[in-house]
């Protein structure tokens, strides 16, 4: 079971990189402008105290996030005589999984996709399909795709992308958004999950330098980590959240809160990252976010501090320190983060 | 729990990368673009009269490589540094059409402000006259007063030529620059950024559309 499993894999991982390769192929001899195309790669390094041991991963060996990895970030915009009409975009990457949690070290590749979906303009909202963010909390507008410090949604309180569809509209004094997806994150699976979401939010933040949001969600949904599905019943989940964001001068404020139920279990959860631009290009960056959560009987809280250096043209460095209250684990990454336009 | 350092050695290896990552610090340079927060909403604002609109990227890269940053470089009299400067920034350019019809660009550059990068988009019509003026992102405590329409209004009418004699180096010009009046003496750093990146801006849509140069090859640009 195992081995088709990592055949599977495999598969995937070349499925990937042929799509990635015929992108490449495709876009470099078309040569519009109507698109985008940016190649990635990270290298990720670290050190846990509960494991004594290093460790290649920025979260967890099962966990989508940081880890060594190559892939490439594609943006397609398509017109008609009189503008705009659609967007098409697809992220994804090939990374290595280095799985030290149980003595020797277990490699393996696996395909991940981040974005992708196609994004239709209508006479109303803009309308998606796909693979993109639920309409909830700080991780439906905040891009945490390269970050080293995690939202709430990824830290395992709803999914940071999902399958599925939804609708945004903008207005002068903020907007509004739905989603109805999988409930699944990652991977697709069809077993009675769906997650409904909605935010509401007030102030426009590259404008307004601050942006106030309220959330509900509703669903059944499944608990995965990654691709891996760790129960195969979907779990009630019933949330209201409220996030805020503020800009003033080199200081960023953002907070993120929900409650409710999760996974059929009690639930709530709440964060704050506090960011100071060291610089005024934004080149150097500190961040301190505490967070903490209740998620049935388990009470946990974390600190981080991170470090974000963009060093050259196309290369960020970030550093982590992480204490996690419960595993009483300190924990550093050091990431390496390159991303270079193609076309 | 008690630890110290010398137990966790892979500390000691990261801790010496960040120090020579840090130690290069000064060669700093990034891609960074510039686009509408919100094209749709924004573009009905700035255009009313508009109907629709396309987006192009492109870059100095694409478009000219060295040779077109050197004149860029000139024409603006300082040269090109930092994250928001580097020849392969991508640069945004609305079209703006009524129906089938061409009626206008958008076009926004990043550009270093007081407390990190500003936004600088500048509505202009065919010929390249400003018709109107937009700082979008500005995270400074004045951000409202250099944001107010009244300090957009004048820069209503100006073109490429009345920003020739700007010198944005030292801030300093005349005419109908030098007329733009700073709505918050505090945040000078901040105006004198506003009217560097509007030269900026000016030069690279004409550079980029309206002079309708042919492309010239050169090392490091594209084909």
């Amino acid at each position: 079971m195992e081995k088709s499993s990592q055949g599977a894999d495999t598969i995937l991982t070349f499925r990937t990189l042929i799509i990635c390769a015929v992108l490449l192929f495709v876009t470099n001899t078309v040569q519009a402008a109507d698109q985008l195309l940016y190649f990635e790669a990270q290298g990720i390094a670290g050190y846990s105290s509960e494991l004594r041991k290093p460790v290649y991963y920025s979260m967890n060996p099962d966990a989508e996030m940081q880890k060594p990895s190559v892939g490439f970030d594609y943006l397609k915009r398509f017109s008609g005589e009189s503008g705009d009409w659609g967007t098409f975009a697809l992220q994804a990457r090939a990374a290595l999984t280095i799985n030290g949690l149980d003595g020797a070290n277990g490699i393996k590749w696996e395909p991940q996709v981040y974005n992708a979906y196609f994004k239709v303009k209508t006479p109303g909202p803009y309308v998606w399909v796909g693979h993109n963010r639920p309409a909830f909390g700080l991780g439906s507008y905040f891009d945490s795709h390269g970050l080293l410090l995690r939202t709430l949604a990824v830290q395992g309180f709803g999914y940071d992308r999902d399958w599925g569809g939804g609708l945004s509209k903008d207005f002068s004094w903020g907007d509004i958004a739905a989603s109805l997806t999988t409930g699944s994150g990652m991977p697709v699976y069809t077993k009675g999950n769906s997650m409904a979401a909605a935010r509401i939010s007030y102030g426009v933040l590259s404008q307004d330098n601050f942006n106030l949001g309220f959330s509900l969600g509703y669903g059944n949904t499944l608990d995965t980590m990654g691709y891996n599905l760790l129960d195969q019943k979907p779990q009630e989940m019933r949330l209201a959240g409220a996030d805020l964001t503020i800009l003033r001068n080199s200081f960023e404020h953002r907070f993120d809160v929900l409650t409710g139920t999760w996974l059929n279990q009690d639930t709530y959860a709440l964060m704050y990252r506090l960011g100071f631009n060291v610089d005024p290009e934004g080149r150097l960056k500190i961040e301190a976010q505490p967070t903490y959560w209740k998620f049935g009987d388990e009470k946990k809280w974390q600190a981080a501090f991170c470090i974000s250096s963009l060093v050259t043209s196309n290369l960020t460095v970030r550093m982590m320190y992480q204490y996690d209250h419960n595993r009483s684990d300190n924990s550093v990454v050091l990431q390496f983060y390159f991303y270079m336009p193609v076309i | 729990m008690n630890r110290k350092i010398k137990d966790f050695p892979m500390i000691k290896h990261i801790v010496l990368a960040l120090f020579l990552v840090f130690a290069f610090y000064t060669a700093v340079f990034g891609a960074v673009g510039c686009d509408l927060n919100d094209p749709d909403r924004d573009v009905a604002r700035l255009f009313p009269e508009s109907t629709g609109y396309k987006t192009i990227y492109t870059s100095i890269l694409k478009k000219g490589g060295e040779t077109l940053l050197t004149t860029v470089e000139t024409r603006l009299g300082v040269k090109f540094q930092g994250i928001y400067e580097t020849i392969d920034v991508p640069y945004t350019i609305y079209e703006i059409f009524t129906n089938k019809k061409k009626i206008g660009y958008i076009h926004g550059v990043n550009q270093k402000g007081q407390f990190g990068g500003i936004q600088v988009f500048l509505v202009l019509n065919l010929e390249g006259t400003i018709r109107g003026f937009y700082i979008q992102k500005m995270t400074s405590q004045y951000a409202g007063k250099l944001r107010d329409q009244k300090f957009g209004k004048q820069f209503i009418g100006l073109t490429i030529k009345d920003f020739a004699n700007y010198d944005a180096v030292l801030g300093k010009s005349s005419g109908k620059v030098d007329a733009i009046k700073n709505p918050a003496p505090e945040a000078e750093a901040d105006f004198r950024a506003a009217l560097r990146a509007t030269k900026k801006n000016l030069i690279l849509m004409d550079e980029f559309v309206l002079s309708a140069q042919p492309v010239q090859s050169s090392e490091g640009g594209t084909k």
